[in-house]
Formats: structure tokens, C-alpha cells, sequence
């Protein structure tokens, strides 16, 4: 079984030195309030500029590995979907590729259902369209470690459905992914949950025990009831913003 | 052999392309009309040469070495030209090159006088300057406030070879802020004397339009009109310019 | 297509060497070796240099466009050709013309000077009307940093040459000049080609680069000195000359469906064909004055550099 172990990772003044052991299998939600630290995890395992610490995938050194092997190994997606030129989405997809493989392109291109959109130029699709082909960009190259920011956004509710099937396949197939969410509702499709904020993870549960525990209602400021959300009454009413 | 090398060899007779208007001047007044290979087109024109009809009787050039080339010189006269390898490479191609640098006073313009006489085998040619030369700058004048007017109040330096040439007329150029003669300048202190340049009176230009202002023809001044021409390379023509000056004065 | 375009080119570059025809014949009459003296001596290191400085901005724009993730950077609004200029005028008049490569050096000095400004004003990935504005105060700055310095130089004929170093020029270039900015722009070319693979990869963003390995910010600082030290030199010889670099890597990218990279070679071959058409108009035409380079380029590159701006405003009104 594939895993990969982090050890001191940090970026400064976003993210505490942090450790992390994940193994394949798994699909894992990252959440937590806006710069609390989810996509700076992301990144520092992704091996971004300016990351400490060592991330290990099966035993390997992500930083030691060349340009080639990292492919294999690791692939980031990041919440942003913008494009600055006007590539196809079929070159898209096979920029996540180091070598010519058509076949493995067009299974991306049907799985993601960009068939009538491969040869149109990625920056004239809409949002949703271009999250659909930057993630078949980030899967192409079948990479053991997944690191997906906010992969759900922008998309409409059926592809917000595929996206998670497509997520459970990886997973079940061995793969190890992480994906930092700001919608909660689809929490328990995933196997473990971290709770990131303050740029420390403060908790490592599955989805269920994280929304039920009082530390979460803290955070988030909202509480759970009966399959619905509301605000939480704080206990000082002088503590409102 | 280099094309013009031989050219040398063949005949001793001096073949001159001048690629430069200023340079154009000595090349004109000091050299036989054999001597003469080609002008620049700027001495053929006559709205920027005084000496345009001498000019016309020779092959023009654009100033760059190709377009001098057909006229067969085999001595190059240039001045200025920065960026340029025009010596350089007309070294290679056999060609004698002399390079003229801009006068930044009369003795420089002496200089070049020499300098080319000396380039067209007959250094003696520059005597009959140096001679008038000398006399106009043995007999001293009081010298009376003016100032020298170009289109748009374009003037001259006070520390400019054409402010040396002024002086030998009698002229002493006012320092001007900035070079340039205002309107507000001519109207409150006036000069006793204005110099106003009929460079290319003729052509619309917002230059000339400045000079038809009422205030750049100040009433208590003596208002004298120069053949702008001259003015531009401040050279040899000078001389004839400040010897017409001493006369009107 | 590309095979379209480097026979254009070869055809391109045999017109630009021969025409005007009158002048060759003509010597050809007045003794043999002549016509072979211009041809070898005139205007084989203009045309070298004509090919050499628009593959040179071609590449350099396409590189430039691909670093700052935005089609409107290129030498000239970047300011770096202005820099260039203001190094080469600086180092010419101050230091003496006798040394080509000083003056090679002295204009890559300029231009790094003014991009390592633009980064620091803008930042590399400011938006578009922040990369303009920062880069045209900069172009303008400089500019007139020229002109003040060619006025004040210490030989007075430098103000009647700043239409060459401002508009470009390519007239009495020598072999020497051409060796002096073709051969290090040529290797540092080489060295900005290189890195086309990684610049498509950039075209993901900087975040997804580093991921597969790449260090965006040392990708940028070096596409950055290489596009500067490349189009200094050739400034340094031949003046500023401004659009090509800009409208050039366009259509690159036309012929490398819109990957930046890939688009270098493509945009080299297609400068190098703009500025010789270019600089052929500026001979053959036959007027009795002459018209600097950089004068054509603004007249075909002002369209399309307008095209570009309303396709890429309806673009982001989409």
C-alpha cells in the first residue's frame, strides 16, 4: 500500500510545522475558515516555493525527485481556473504528461465528459468547463498523491457527484487524495477529515466525529442539527462581531 | 585589391564624397570641380544650403556610404554619425576616410579648413581663409547686446561657436534661459540688436507661426533678417555672414 | 506552415541582401570586385543584423509574454528596449564608440536596469493595466533619459543621432557591430530557447510548475536577464526598434496553438521576416529622405497591437 509521511512542514507565517501520515486509500477533506491554512498545506506538500520540512511518498524524497518521476508521484491542483492563453483542452491535458499518450488523453476526455469541448480553447470555456479539464489535466498522469484545492467549486451539482465517484475510484484504486472543501455538505462521502485553521491541524477524525465535536462548532461558528446548519449562539453576546 | 585601391593607384587625382552637409561646406568652397564625387542631398536643396546651387552640379548622396559609393570617390569626408561604422568600413573597401569633428569654435572651423585643403593635396587652399579669417578677428568691436532668433525662439548659446561668430561682428549673444528667446523676454527687456533667421520662412510650422507674433519683432530693437542657412553648420560661410553683418551694422 | 515561413524568410533575406538592385549593377561597372565589396562589406552585416535583432525581439517577446502571463509584454513596453538605448547612448558618448562589445554590454546593462525597475514597480504577476502602466512610465522614462543625455553629450552632433537610437537604424553597420551583438544575443537566444518546455508549463500557473518541479521565480529572473542581455546587444548597435517584439509572438502563438513556449521558435522566424520587410521598405522605397525603421514597425504593428487590446477586452467581458 502506497503512503506518504510529511515531517515538519511549514511555510512561514501561514502554516505551523506540521506532520502528516496518509495512506493510499484514503480520501481525505481538508477543512477549515478562509486563511486558516488548508491551501498552505496543500502547497507545502505539493513542494511549493518556500516549503520546509521533507514529504516522503513510499520512502521517496518528493525534493529529490526529477522532473519525470515527480509526475508519478504528486499532482497539485490549484482553486484557481484561470488560463491565460488560448490552448486547446485537449493540449491541456496532455501538458500533465511528459510523454505522447493519446489513449490515456482520451480516457481522461471521456471520463470528464469534454468530448464536444476538446479542441475549443480552454480560456473561452466557462468556469465549470475549465475546472472539468484542469482536473483531467491533474489526473492524467495517474499520480499515487492527489492534492486537490477546492475541486468542487464552480461545478454544478452533477459534476459535483462525478467528481466525488471519480475521487472514491482513485482512492479505491490505491491512490491517496486530499482535498481542501469549503462546502461541508458533501463531508461524509470522504474517509477522514482535517480540521485546519490558525495554520495548525486541530483535528484528524472522521467527518462524522469532526462536525458533531464541540471544537468544530467553535471554529466554524456554526452548529449542526438534525442534517441542518445554523449559527451558533455564542456564549458571550458581547463576543459578536 | 579593395575596389577603390585601385582606383587610388590607377589615378593621383582626388575623388571626394562628402556625406555630410556641415562637411559639404569645405568640401565645396576648398575643392576643384573635378575633386568634387558627391554631396550630400542637404547641400542640393535650397531650403537648407546656401551654397545649394554649387551643390546641384554633383551627384547627391543620403549620407550613408552605399549612395556615395556610385559617384567612384576614393576619399571619404564625414562628420558626426554615432552609431555608424561609415569609416570603418570604408577603410576596408580601400577608401581614404577623413572625419571632421563638429567646430565648437572658430579656431576649430580653422582647423577643418586645414584639414581639408590638406586632404585635397593643396594645403595652401585654406590660406585665403585664414586671411580673412585673421582680419576679422584683428580689428575688435565694442560689442552691443543681441540675441540670435530661430523659429519658435530657438537661440544660440552665449558660449557657442555662433556666439564666437557674433562676436566678431559686434554682437554679443545674451544668455537665454534654456537656449530659447520668450516672448515675455523680447517684450521686457529687448535686445539692442535681433538677429531673425529666414530658415525656411516659407513652411508652416508652429516655429514659424511663433515668429509672426507681433512681440518677436520688438520696436526698440534693431532688427536685422540672417540667412538662417549659414547658422546651421556655424562653418566657413560664417565668414562671409559676419563680414555682411559688420557692413549693415 | 513553418516550412511556409522559412522559405518566406530565405526569400525574405536574399531580397533584403540584393535589392536595391540599381546600386550593384551600377558598381559592377565601375570595377568588378565592387559589387562584391558592397555585398560582403554593406550589406551582408545588415541583413545579418535585420534577421539577427527580429528573431532576437521575437523570441525575447514571446519569452517575455510567457513569464508575465500576459500577451502584451514585449521588449518595448516593457521598457527594456528604452533601457537598452539609454545604456548604449550613455556608454557610447561617454565611453567612446571604438569597442562594440562595451557598448553590447553597456546596452544589456540598460536594459536589465529597466526590467529589474519594472519588477520591482509591478511585481511579475500584476495585471495587465498595472504591467502597462509600470512599463510604459518606465519606456517613457527612459526615453527622455536619452534624449536628455543626448543632449547634454559632449559631442554636439549627438542630438541629430537620436532619431537612430530612438527609431532604430541599421545603416553603415560593419561585420565587427554585427559580431558584437549577434553572437552574444545569438547564444543567449539559444539559452532562452531552452526553456520553451518550461514555459508552457508555466502557462498552468506558477503553483502547478512548482509541483512538477519547476522554480517559477528563478524560470522568471532568468528569462528576464537573458531577453534583456539579448535585445541590449542588439540595441546597442542598431537603436530601439519597437512592435516587433510585441505583435511577432501573436501570431507564434497562432502557429503553436497558443502554447507560450513552443511559440519562441516560431515568433524568432517571424520577427526576423517583419523587421526585414521592414528595413526593405526603408531602402527601396525611393524617397529622398530617410525614414527610420522604427517609424514602419509603429505603422504595421499599431493595428494589430490595437486588434490585440479589443480581442483581449471582449475576452474578459466574455
Amino acid at each position: 500500500m502506497t503512503r506518504l509521511s510529511a515531517r515538519e512542514l511549514a511555510i512561514p507565517g501561514r502554516l505551523q510545522p506540521t506532520g502528516l501520515d496518509v495512506h493510499g486509500g484514503e480520501l481525505v477533506a481538508l477543512v477549515g475558515p478562509n486563511g486558516g491554512g488548508k491551501t498552505s498545506l496543500l502547497r507545502a506538500l505539493a513542494r511549493i516555493e518556500g516549503a520546509a520540512g521533507i514529504v516522503t511518498i513510499d520512502g521517496e524524497d518528493i525534493d529529490d525527485a526529477p522532473m519525470a518521476r515527480r509526475r508519478q508521484l504528486l499532482s497539485f491542483l490549484p482553486a484557481s481556473r484561470d488560463v491565460t492563453w488560448p490552448i486547446s483542452a485537449r493540449d491541456v491535458i496532455r501538458l500533465g504528461l511528459d510523454r505522447v499518450d493519446e489513449l490515456r488523453v482520451d480516457e481522461m476526455i471521456s471520463l470528464f465528459e469534454l468530448d464536444k469541448l476538446a479542441k475549443r480553447s480552454v480560456n473561452q470555456l466557462s468556469t465549470g468547463e475549465r475546472a472539468r479539464v484542469l482536473t483531467a489535466r491533474a489526473l492524467v498522469g495517474n499520480p499515487r498523491l492527489l492534492l486537490l484545492d477546492e475541486p468542487l467549486s464552480n461545478l454544478d451539482p452533477y459534476w459535483v457527484l462525478r467528481f466525488l465517484e471519480i475521487f472514491e475510484c482513485a482512492a479505491t484504486s490505491g491512490h491517496m487524495v486530499l482535498a481542501a472543501l469549503h462546502d461541508l455538505s458533501q463531508l461524509d462521502r470522504f474517509s477522514r477529515a482535517l480540521l485546519i485553521s490558525e495554520g495548525r491541524i486541530q483535528m484528524d477524525e472522521a467527518p462524522a466525529n469532526l462536525v458533531a465535536s464541540e471544537r468544530f462548532e467553535e471554529i466554524f461558528r456554526i452548529s449542526s442539527a438534525n442534517g441542518r446548519w445554523s449559527i451558533r449562539t455564542p456564549a458571550d453576546p458581547r463576543s459578536l462581531p | 585589391m579593395p575596389g577603390f585601391a585601385s582606383l587610388l593607384a590607377a589615378s593621383a587625382a582626388i575623388r571626394v564624397a562628402s556625406l555630410n552637409m556641415c562637411a559639404d561646406e569645405y568640401l565645396l568652397l576648398l575643392a576643384k570641380p573635378g575633386e568634387i564625387a558627391s554631396v550630400s542631398r542637404l547641400s542640393r536643396d535650397p531650403a537648407d544650403s546656401s551654397l545649394w546651387r554649387l551643390g546641384q552640379r554633383y551627384p547627391g548622396n543620403r549620407g550613408d556610404l552605399e549612395s556615395a559609393l556610385k559617384a567612384r570617390p576614393n576619399l571619404l569626408l564625414t562628420m558626426g554619425g554615432g552609431g555608424r561604422s561609415t569609416n570603418v568600413i570604408a577603410k576596408r573597401m580601400g577608401l581614404k576616410t577623413v572625419d571632421l569633428p563638429f567646430p565648437m569654435s572658430i579656431d576649430d572651423v580653422s582647423t577643418n579648413l586645414s584639414t581639408v585643403a590638406a586632404a585635397l593635396g593643396e594645403p595652401q587652399r585654406a590660406a585665403a581663409w585664414r586671411r580673412r579669417l585673421s582680419q576679422l578677428r584683428g580689428s575688435k568691436l565694442a560689442l552691443r547686446d543681441a540675441i540670435f532668433l530661430g523659429a519658435g525662439g530657438n537661440s544660440v548659446g552665449a558660449q557657442s561657436v555662433e556666439a564666437e561668430w557674433m562676436g566678431l561682428a559686434g554682437l554679443k549673444q545674451r544668455p537665454v534661459p534654456g537656449g530659447r528667446a520668450s516672448l515675455e523676454l523680447l517684450a521686457t527687456r529687448p535686445p539692442a540688436v535681433l538677429l531673425r533667421s529666414s530658415y525656411r520662412r516659407s513652411e508652416r510650422s508652429i516655429g514659424q507661426t511663433w515668429l509672426e507674433h507681433p512681440l518677436a519683432r520688438p520696436k526698440t530693437s534693431r532688427i536685422l533678417e540672417v540667412d538662417g542657412r549659414p547658422w546651421t553648420c556655424a562653418g566657413p560661410l560664417m565668414v562671409a555672414e559676419v563680414e555682411r553683418l559688420r557692413m549693415q551694422l | 506552415m513553418r516550412l511556409f515561413l522559412v522559405s518566406l524568410l530565405i526569400l525574405g533575406a536574399a531580397a533584403h541582401l540584393l535589392l536595391p538592385w540599381a546600386p550593384l549593377s551600377e558598381a559592377q561597372t565601375i570595377d568588378p570586385g565592387l559589387a562584391d565589396l558592397i555585398l560582403i562589406e554593406l550589406r551582408l552585416p545588415r541583413t545579418l543584423l535585420v534577421l539577427g535583432y527580429g528573431a532576437v525581439l521575437g523570441v525575447s517577446g514571446a519569452a517575455l509574454q510567457a513569464i508575465f502571463a500576459n500577451p502584451l509584454a514585449s521588449p518595448d513596453i516593457s521598457g527594456a528596449s528604452s533601457g537598452a538605448a539609454l545604456g548604449a547612448v550613455v556608454g557610447g558618448y561617454w565611453l567612446g564608440f571604438t569597442q562594440p562589445l562595451l557598448l553590447a554590454a553597456c546596452g544589456a546593462a540598460g536594459a536589465l536596469g529597466t526590467l529589474a525597475l519594472l519588477v520591482t514597480l509591478a511585481g511579475r504577476k500584476a495585471d495587465t493595466a498595472t504591467l502597462l502602466l509600470a512599463g510604459l512610465a518606465i519606456a517613457l522614462a527612459a526615453g527622455a533619459a536619452t534624449s536628455l543625455a543626448l543632449a547634454l553629450a559632449p559631442s554636439p552632433f549627438a542630438f541629430y543621432d537620436a532619431f537612430d537610437w530612438l527609431m532604430g537604424s541599421f545603416t553603415d553597420r560593419s561585420m565587427a557591430q554585427a559580431v558584437a551583438a549577434l553572437v552574444p544575443a545569438g547564444i543567449v537566444t539559444l539559452l532562452l530557447l531552452r526553456r520553451s518546455r518550461a514555459l508552457d508549463l508555466i502557462a498552468l500557473g506558477d503553483d502547478v510548475a512548482a509541483s512538477l518541479g519547476l522554480r517559477p521565480k528563478r524560470l522568471a529572473m532568468e528569462v528576464i536577464a537573458l531577453s534583456a542581455i539579448a535585445v541590449g546587444a542588439c540595441v546597442a548597435v542598431a537603436g530601439a526598434i519597437g512592435f516587433v517584439g510585441l505583435v511577432a509572438p501573436v501570431f507564434g502563438r497562432q502557429l503553436s496553438r497558443g502554447h507560450p513556449g513552443k511559440a519562441l521558435v516560431p515568433s524568432g522566424l517571424i520577427g526576423a521576416l517583419l523587421l526585414t520587410i521592414a528595413d526593405l521598405a526603408v531602402r527601396a522605397v525611393p524617397l529622398d529622405r530617410p525614414i527610420p525603421v522604427g517609424v514602419i514597425t509603429a505603422l504595421f504593428g499599431t493595428p494589430l497591437f490595437l486588434w490585440l487590446v479589443v480581442t483581449m477586452r471582449r475576452r474578459v467581458t466574455a
